[in-house]
């Protein structure tokens, strides 16, 4: 067979190998969407909570946050098979979301979230945790860049006045969350425009 | 001048490659999933999938979630094994090329 395979051809299946296991373990168009909502989510509850000065804001916000995701995640799980790698990134998402919903309810409750400077500050190193741990195990510069936004936006929201620190985290969000959510989908459709299709 | 390695013909095959490449990586996928990554047709991957069956380099699981069909195909052992051993044959042929 080797005699009429030429080298390209050799290289061109080496690729293909190469390609195809990256694109079984990519999953950044499902989470590229999941980042957009929950920027946007962030964006809502922190204009209903400016303007309707509702304490119901940000849980109400959340908790509708959290139904979207879970039917969204449970309506595409069906079409994305299970991996070692999937399953690491998951559980520091999950891990996350229970960390936020248990501290704040509990601030909340305990009415100690009164700190517009400590909120923004501990969702972004937490989001900063999350981000660079996921950017880590995927060698993905572009979350880890993420991250250092994050943290520098943690530090950030502890100095100045309240409405730096919202610009600061407004800010934040739209890099980290908005635009690297869109640029998961757009590079993913780039991806496989630029492949094209398998034929035998 | 040492014998050059044959090349697995099952596995030589563009889309057949490309199927095990993509299960070599997960637990187990659904056709559909194998459908979108290739963007083969139904058709092609079904008779591709049943070659590689047919090899015994994949195994078939058919069952029902929510009362809809759903056809679940996973890569084994041998199947890893002609896989790796390909990638090996596929080194050793292109020698120093590979870097060019």
């Amino acid at each position: 067979m080797q005699d009429h395979a030429t080298e390209q051809e050799l290289k061109d299946r080496l690729s293909l190998i190469e390609s195809m296991i990256a694109e079984g373990r990519r999953n950044t168009e499902r989470w590229g969407w999941m980042f957009v909502l929950w920027g946007v989510a962030y964006y809502v509850a922190m204009a209903w909570s400016a303007w309707g000065h509702s304490a119901r804001a940000w849980p109400v916000t959340m908790l509708i946050a959290v139904v979207v995701a879970i039917a969204f995640a449970s309506l595409t799980a069906g079409n994305h098979p299970g991996t070692t790698l999937g399953r690491a990134i998951g559980s520091i998402w999950i891990a996350l979301g229970i960390s936020m919903f248990l501290l704040f309810l509990a601030l909340g409750l305990s009415g100690r979230l009164t700190d517009q400077h400590l909120f923004a500050a501990v969702i972004s190193a937490i989001l900063g945790m999350a981000n660079g741990a996921s950017g880590l195990i995927l060698r993905w510069k572009v979350q880890f860049a993420c991250a250092a936004v994050w943290w520098a936006a943690a530090v950030a929201t502890c100095f100045g006045t309240d409405s730096q620190g919202t610009i600061v985290f407004l800010v934040a969000i739209f890099l980290c969350q908005i635009a690297f959510g869109i640029y998961g989908v757009i590079a993913e459709g780039q991806e496989r425009k630029r492949r094209g299709p398998i034929h035998a | 001048m040492p014998d050059l390695p044959e090349l697995n013909p099952v596995v030589h095959g563009r889309l057949r490659l490309a199927l095990l490449s993509l299960l070599v990586g997960v637990e187990e996928a659904e056709f559909t999933w194998l459908r979108a990554k290739t963007e083969a047709t139904d058709g092609n991957l079904g008779a591709q999938l049943l070659k590689l069956e047919e090899a015994g380099y994949v195994a078939v699981e058919k069952r029902f979630v929510l009362r809809r069909p759903q056809t679940l195909y996973r890569i084994t052992e041998t199947g890893r094994q002609a896989l790796t051993e390909y990638v090996r044959a596929l080194k050793q042929l292109l020698g120093p090329a590979i870097d060019a």
